[in-house]
């Protein structure tokens, strides 16, 4: 027995050895995988740089980075200067900037070509294989890399998995951080496991000079304990928007998705499966084409019932998925329950109106704001008729300047100048842009509609 | 001191109120102090609406003489902040009690710097006699706090005065020297020194008489939120004191049926000329509507760039925001039944359903998730027309408690909830 056991064990040591190569040495090679990317976003009157991390995903210099890393107000056109730094060099290279994609919300950015050479893509560490799910309590680690002063230095964290959740994408929680947002985790032999989302918030409890200790939650920003598995990034990889506006994008039209309990699915006689509640139906909206209703229930897509997961809230991020992997043009099933009924819709998808960050603007300074172009969202979030709207809206309002003065606020959607109706962004552009340049002129009227109610602003120029 | 003012004293007293509120998912009762003034020999006792509501369920007026009699509730107005009470005459015969009554003088004749008293409650303290003059006699006040929720203001002018004016001296009167009431008091300026605001006797008198009569105030609303012109003539190349600015127009209201909107020019109503210069002159702006006929077309006189053209709108009946409220106590859910007003505020598409004002923590609404502000629109899948569809909903729950599913509207989210037992 003894003697057996000792050769299985010699047997054993010259292949692990060569498979788990000693820690630092698969981290040095794994960190080519890691960069960050530093942009300047370009506002009225600011510059305000930005630094995410990202991960490499081909040889191309392809390069994705979480959904958060991108303002979704700020137009594509106002995000620039991107470059890539290694880890451990101060020095960045100019990067492209490729979109964003609707599916997984991922931003792409493509190092220049005298970097690339010095990239490892992350499908060089991929299993052979099915990509490996690690199980409770295994060994996990992954990539630091520390704040610009200190020359993105790559660092190592490592745990253990906690937790396996359905979110819906499957995410793996380990018992302390593993990697900075967007970059990658591994297992013990160095294979990709999966990629670190931004961290969820804890619970502390803050203890100052009252009476009682203050309940707080804090993020860290910097490391997450929480990875999205291989498997839910590597199909996704070709998503490479075909260009920066990220277009097209699948459009259905629900608004309001809301989730439900088990309570209220077992009350529904819904006994393995969830649903969400339709809000409300857009108008104009392929949802509306299709025939759905406010407050119907959707129970299905293509037949499949709508799964229970946790938290309740993940139901509706899993319709929305299942929208936004599609594109205009195809057909979505939907089995909705109205009333009593069941009821069966085909939705063709269409193409998304255009959203805030791809409406025009253009900011005036001496009046001193930013009138930007009323999209379709804006006629939602103001219960008016897309038909019927005119009219811009204010999104940026210098503080102190003549517009700031005369009390104009963000988001105030002004309907008349000098008591003229608007009714385009280009007549509204030409009418202030008169105005900017007149400088003889003292003062102008502007009628503005704040929250159902109307102001009149008396904008002094002098 | 004249023999008016030792009588207007015999006249004021202490009113001692309990009374309900739903807010916290269950009813509560709750005791305050307030001040009034004696009008009639038949015992009608005028105060603040902010003293005495619709919510009170026990009034006890203390006269001055130290007696104490109950009363009861003839009418209340929380637009312009006054109640009337009746004290209970056949207790006061029985009783043998004696008490004076106060008259009005004429707040229009006040001048700035006029001495006047105002004799009340404040604290608890009965029958306080604190001296100042009338610091503006036409002072425009925006909506402050409201009457527990109730919109107030709207209506009139205030009477400012420097007279000390505290808790409790609420309701009581604003005299002159020869004990004539001129004003009733009703509001401090918190943090403030001396800004004390009563309510001018002209308005008091049309009030009283309104609620004598009807034991309400009728008023017409159309939905035109005025606004003062100030400085803005030259732009809308209006001779001075003419007309007022349509500041906003309420959604779905007369007016914005009519097809006006904010930035007209109001000129005349029904052709009686109105001038909105200055904020002081929107309250009668706003009563001139007000004391229209419900139901009654208006022509509303309007300038609108160059043009000059009527339009008609149709009064409606002024209603408050606030709703019916109640408190079904087995769930732990109070309720406020939706006013057109509070639809139209709010956006939302007809006035259905009921508006949650406060849960119990640990009760059925609580635990299920339902929240301040929420509005439910069914329960178990019936529309909610009423309060007496959910009273009967939870007398169900109460006879046999089974899982109730609520429908609920929160910012135009939908979401369903279940109530366990």
């Amino acid at each position: 027995m003894k003697f057996r056991f000792l050769l299985s064990a010699l047997l054993l040591v010259p292949c692990a050895l060569r498979a788990a190569a000693d820690l630092p040495t698969l981290w040095a090679e794994r960190a080519k995988s890691a960069v960050a990317v530093e942009y300047v976003t370009v506002t009225e009157t600011e510059r305000q740089p930005t630094i995410s991390m990202g991960t490499v995903i081909d040889r191309e210099g392809t390069i994705i980075m979480p959904s958060g890393s991108v303002d979704p107000r700020a137009a594509t056109w106002q995000l620039k200067e991107f470059k890539i730094y290694l880890p451990g060099d101060p020095t960045g290279t100019p990067a492209e900037y490729l979109g964003q994609d609707a599916f997984t919300g991922w931003h792409f950015v493509r190092a220049s070509e005298k970097i690339r050479a010095q990239l490892t893509p992350i499908t060089a560490f991929a299993a052979k294989g099915a990509s490996p799910v690690p199980a409770l309590s295994d060994f996990v680690w992954g990539i630091g890399l520390r704040n610009k002063d200190e020359d993105f230095a790559p660092y190592l964290m490592q745990s253990y998995v906690a937790l396996i959740q359905a979110l819906p994408q499957k995410t793996a929680i380990a018992q302390q951080e593993v990697a900075s947002p967007g970059l990658p985790a591994f297992n013990r032999d160095g294979v990709f496991l999966g990629l670190a989302q931004a961290s969820f918030g804890q619970s502390f409890l803050q203890f100052g000079r009252g009476p009682r200790p203050v309940p707080v939650v804090l993020i860290n920003v910097e490391e997450s304990s929480a990875f999205m598995l291989a498997d839910e990034i590597f199909p996704n990889l070709g998503r490479v928007p075909k260009n920066v506006s990220g277009r097209p994008l699948a459009w259905l039209g629900a608004y309001g998705l809301e989730p439900m309990d088990r309570e209220v699915a077992k009350f529904l006689k819904l006994e393995a499966q969830s649903g969400a509640v339709v809000s409300e139906v857009l108008e104009g909206s392929p949802a509306e084409k299709a025939g759905l209703k406010d407050r119907d229930i959707i129970l299905a897509l293509g037949g499949k019932p709508l799964p229970q997961l946790k938290p309740d809230r993940v139901v509706v991020t899993y319709l929305e998925r299942e929208v936004d992997r599609r594109a205009p043009g195809d057909t979505l099933a939907l089995t909705v329950l109205r009333g009593g009924d069941r009821v069966e819709l085909k939705v063709v998808l269409g193409e998304e109106p255009k959203i805030l960050r791809e409406a025009e603007r253009k900011y005036f300074d001496r009046i001193g704001f930013t009138a930007r172009e009323f999209v379709y969202g804006d006629a939602i979030d103001r219960h008016v008729k897309v038909a019927d709207t005119t009219g811009v809206v204010a999104l940026f309002v210098k503080p102190s300047s003549p517009a700031g003065v005369a009390g104009l606020r963000l988001d105030d959607w002004i309907k008349e100048i000098d008591g003229a109706e608007v009714k385009t962004f280009a007549a509204a552009i030409a009418k202030l842009g008169e105005i900017e340049k007149d400088l003889a002129r003292a003062e102008f009227v502007l009628l503005v509609s704040r929250g159902g109610e109307t102001a009149v602003l008396r904008v002094k120029l002098k | 001191m004249k023999s008016g003012f030792n009588q207007l004293l015999d006249a004021v007293v202490r009113i001692d109120v309990r009374e309900i509120a739903f807010e916290a998912g269950s009813k509560r009762y709750a005791a305050s102090i307030g001040s009034g003034v004696i009008l009639s020999a038949d015992g009608l006792v005028l105060t603040n609406a902010h003293v005495a509501s619709s919510r009170a369920i026990e009034l006890n007026v203390t006269l001055a003489n130290q007696e104490r009699v109950t009363a009861k509730l003839v009418g209340w107005d929380h637009w312009t902040d006054l109640a009337l009470l009746r004290i209970d005459m056949a207790e006061v015969k029985r009783r043998s009690l004696k008490f004076a009554h106060a008259d009005f003088g004429d707040s229009g004749k006040l001048y700035p710097g006029e001495v006047v008293f105002a004799v009340g409650t404040p604290y608890g303290l009965s029958r306080t006699v604190t001296r100042g003059i009338i610091s503006n006699n036409n002072q425009y006040l925006e909506d402050l706090a409201g009457v527990n929720g109730y919109e107030t203001g709207q209506f009139n002018t205030w009477l400012q005065t420097d007279a000390a004016i505290n808790p409790g001296n609420s309701g009581g009167p604003l005299v002159t020297e020869d004990g004539k009431v001129i004003g009733i008091s009703t509001r401090g300026f918190n943090g403030a020194n001396n800004l004390g605001f009563a309510i001018p006797s002209t308005t008091a008198q049309r009030v009283v008489a309104g609620l004598v009569r009807d034991g309400a105030i009728t008023r017409s609303y159309i939905g035109l939120v005025p606004g003062a012109l100030q400085d803005l003539e030259t732009f809308y190349s209006l001779a001075l004191n003419t007309g007022v600015l349509v500041h906003s127009v309420e959604p779905g209201s007369p007016t914005a049926k009519a097809g006006l909107h904010g930035g007209d020019i109001l000129l005349a109503i029904d052709g009686v000329k109105v001038v909105g210069r200055f904020p002081e002159e929107l309250p009668g702006i706003q009563n001139l509507i007000a004391s229209q006929p419900v139901g009654a077309p208006l022509k509303l006189t309007v300038k609108r760039g160059a043009d000059t053209r009527d339009y008609t709108v149709v009064t409606e009946k002024l209603e408050s925001r606030v709703g019916e409220e109640w408190a079904l106590e087995k769930w732990g859910l109070s309720v406020r039944k939706i006013s057109r007003a509070y639809a139209r505020e709010k956006q939302l598409e007809d006035d259905s359903g009921v508006v949650v004002i406060g849960v119990q923590p640990g009760f059925p609404a609580d635990v299920a998730g339902l929240g301040r502000g929420d509005i439910v629109m069914k329960i178990n899948q019936q529309p909610v027309g009423s309060i007496e569809v959910i009273k009967a909903a939870q007398a169900a729950y109460e006879a046999k408690p089974a899982p109730t599913l609520f429908e609920v509207q929160r910012a135009r989210r939908v979401s369903l909830y279940i109530l366990k037992p």
